[in-house]
């Protein structure tokens, strides 16, 4: 034992010291592009950005482009640190929204783009409610006047149904919510839940959201998000929302029981065919075309709303601090061109300024085209849960009491409200 | 302390009482318990994506699906990940040990003013939450030029693995016969001499047990070395696993197998060490 430790303390020693020597000498040549992303190598973005890397490096010879896969949460925890170091990357995926993009490009942990974007041309590619949340104003807020970052793909919601089910029970995809409802109705006398719900993760409130923008315009989506105005949580829209979301489970549309559920049980519900119909995100679309055997499936757009939740996603955004910022632009570039945003659509993603002529499946078409509809209406109403830092939280407790039926909708109106405006107070809007 | 209740044990074990059968029941549905998330990780590990999604997490599996193991290994490139946490956990186990000995010989032994301060200090810096910890540290690691290093998180978690030592071994070390100190001194032993030769050797039960604890406890570690090792290249395994926690999205399937992945080293390495732990803390020993 005595031998051994002694051993180990000199590998341990050894090793130490070698460590300490490698530490001194990392630097970077120019002729590398440090580039992070957290999306999975077969995912439509993987597969779009692992082409675009190749096609950057066969346009500039001599340059290598270092590419590191990072976790999602790893980004999340850790990128006003890594940013604020000279180990930054010259070029990473990051999260859209007030609370991280919007919050490093205040603290000037990002280069703004402004001049690159417009030369460039890409703001022409983005339809504005895509490109609201790529810039921001000097506190920080969507919608400013500075690009601070650039999205290569959109995200929505829409509901996915079960072809199999609806034809065994008679039913027919709803063009109207009195549609809708019906079907909703013929599930339920005959047994079935028919939407798949999730009251621990996003998908509760994202209904809940959904439900009050059928009753909103534009302009309360931006008093919401932007803080625009001020926001009344008993007007009209919310306190429909609340009821309605109330009355659905109380007459089974959602069941009582998903108050516990994780959005990825919801998700594998369906896949597993036990709900006809899931309202969520076009995140969901890759996996499902490759997971779901037993059924044919199929996607609608909520119906009788002007607005629907989606946005654009995440942003590639540039360090302030990045060595190589024309080639980070010229990367940008190249996964904007059309080849890049069809090889996202073929995957099954949603690219901003794809060519829907030049998609060969008939269902990744469809996906692209509702996007385009949305986008050319305006009609994207981003999320419940972006206004307020730790909002998400407050939103998943709301909507498990009305899943609970512990509180009243005025009542889960009235806990909304109150984190809200402490936010608007706390950040002097 | 298991293995008194083991020696405590065996003379009972020929007529055993309605107690006992009780605590056996109760030790066997425990440790089922504990091992059902073990057996559904390994479960889930080698199903197919579409197994998973058309059975759900608890069915068992129908083939032995490898690709997805096979694939984590390879896109995180899993044998360099094994080899940092590997150096790092060692590193941190034996410098650890080292420096416990050294300060609770003071403590404990050479009884230094203010020791029980300096106990209650060490205690204090041990509750503190990683989080808190966690921007001084990055500002330090900065100012130094060690952030992004392994050296970086070898250095933290030494420090933070021997304020307990400190703490454990003082109280251990505490209570050593003063009888066999005097016969050393009075052979001629000097400080060191008593320390290498007298001391260690002695509580050598309590510093494997110390060891195997750090080794385990740093190769678990998920925060800190996640914030300091942003390179893939010096990532430990359990950063390695993170990269699979997607934002919305979560293979479920590879999870498992990466997790599986994750734990074995741990598993083995306690079972190497095992005898090591049962033997316990037991440097008093000596009547």
């Amino acid at each position: 034992m005595l031998k051994a430790t002694k051993a180990l303390a000199a590998l341990a020693a050894g090793a130490l010291a070698l460590s300490a020597c490698g530490g001194g000498g990392g630097g970077s040549s120019s002729k590398e592009l440090k580039l992070w992303h957290y999306e999975t190598q077969d995912s439509a973005m993987g597969v779009a950005w692992n082409q675009a890397i190749k096609e950057f490096e066969a346009a500039h010879p001599g340059v290598k482009v270092k590419f590191e896969e990072k976790g999602f949460e790893q980004i999340q925890k850790t990128a006003p640190m890594v940013m604020n170091s000279k180990d930054a990357p010259d070029i990473l995926e990051y999260n859209k929204g007030n609370a991280t993009a919007g919050l490093l490009s205040k603290q000037g942990l990002l280069t703004d783009m402004t001049a690159e974007v417009t030369k460039r041309g890409w703001d022409k590619l983005l339809p504005p409610s895509v490109a609201e949340t790529a810039k921001y104003d000097a506190k920080g807020v969507m919608g400013g006047d500075k690009w601070y970052g650039v999205p290569n793909y959109a995200e929505y919601l829409q509901v996915y149904y079960n072809k199999a089910l609806f034809d065994k029970y008679g039913v027919k995809v709803p063009t109207t919510l009195d549609e809708f409802t019906k079907a909703m109705d013929t599930f339920v006398s005959k047994g079935v839940t028919p939407l798949s719900n999730a009251g621990a993760e996003y998908p509760a409130q994202q209904y809940l959201y959904q439900l009050a923008l059928s009753k909103a315009d534009k302009p309360w989506v931006d008093r919401y998000e932007r803080y625009t105005g001020k926001v009344d949580f008993h007007d009209q829209a919310w306190t429909y929302a609340a009821n309605t979301f109330a009355d659905w489970v109380k007459k089974g549309y959602i069941a009582k029981n998903s108050s516990g559920t994780k959005a990825e049980d919801a998700g594998t519900a369906f896949m597993a065919g036990k709900f006809p119909m899931f309202f969520s995100g076009s995140w969901w679309y890759g996996r499902f075309a490759k997971e779901i055997k037993n059924f044919q499936w199929d996607t609608f757009l909520w119906p009788d709303t002007k607005l629907t939740l989606g946005s654009s996603g995440n942003l590639w955004v540039i360090p302030k601090g990045s060595k190589n910022k024309d080639l980070a632009y010229d990367f940008i570039n190249i996964t904007m061109k059309k080849e890049i945003q069809n090889l996202l659509a073929d995957n099954g993603g949603v690219p901003v300024a794809g060519d829907p002529a030049g998609v060969k499946d008939p269902k990744n078409k469809k996906l692209i085209e509702n996007y385009q509809t949305l986008a050319k209406n305006d009609a994207l109403g981003f999320y419940p849960d972006w206004p307020a830092p730790g909002y998400y939280d407050v939103l998943v407790a709301g909507t498990q009491k009305l899943i609970n039926g512990t509180a009243s909708p005025n009542a889960v109106l009235d806990g909304f409200a109150k984190p809200y405006n402490e936010n608007l107070a706390n950040t002097g809007h | 302390m298991s293995s008194i209740s083991v020696s405590r044990g065996r003379p009972a074990a020929h007529r055993r009482t309605p107690g006992a059968w009780a605590v056996l029941a109760a030790l066997a549905v425990l440790a089922v318990v504990m091992l059902l998330p073990f057996v559904i990780i390994t479960f889930n590990a080698f199903k197919t994506p579409a197994e998973y999604s058309g059975h759900g997490p608890l069915s068992v599996p129908k083939g032995f699906y490898l690709q997805g193991i096979k694939d984590f290994w390879e896109r995180v490139d899993f044998g360099a990940k094994l080899v940092n946490s590997l150096f790092i956990s060692v590193s941190v186990a034996v410098l650890a040990v080292i420096l416990s000995v050294l300060n609770s010989y003071a403590i404990g032994i050479g009884r230094i003013k203010g020791r029980v301060w300096i106990l209650v200090l060490f205690l204090l810096a041990n509750t503190m939450p990683q989080e808190v910890l966690v921007y001084p540290l990055y500002f330090l690691a900065k100012k130094v030029g060690l952030y992004d290093t392994r050296l970086s998180v070898i250095i933290i978690f030494t420090a933070i693995q021997t304020a307990f030592g400190t703490y454990l071994m003082s109280s251990v070390l505490s209570t050593f016969p003063r009888e066999i100190l005097e016969a050393a001194r009075m052979d001629g032993a000097g400080r060191f001499r008593i320390l290498w030769r007298v001391v260690v050797p002695i509580s050598r039960p309590t510093l494997g047990v110390l060891f195997v604890f750090f080794f385990i406890w740093t190769w678990n570690e998920f925060f800190l070395p996640m914030v300091f090792l942003i390179s893939n290249e010096n990532q430990t395994v359990p950063v390695a696993l993170g990269v699979l926690q997607g934002q919305k999205m979560m293979d479920a399937t590879m999870t498992s197998a990466s997790a599986l992945l994750g734990i074995i080293p741990a598993v083995v390495f306690f079972l190497i060490f095992q005898r090591t732990l049962t033997r316990g803390i037991t440097v008093g020993a000596v009547k």
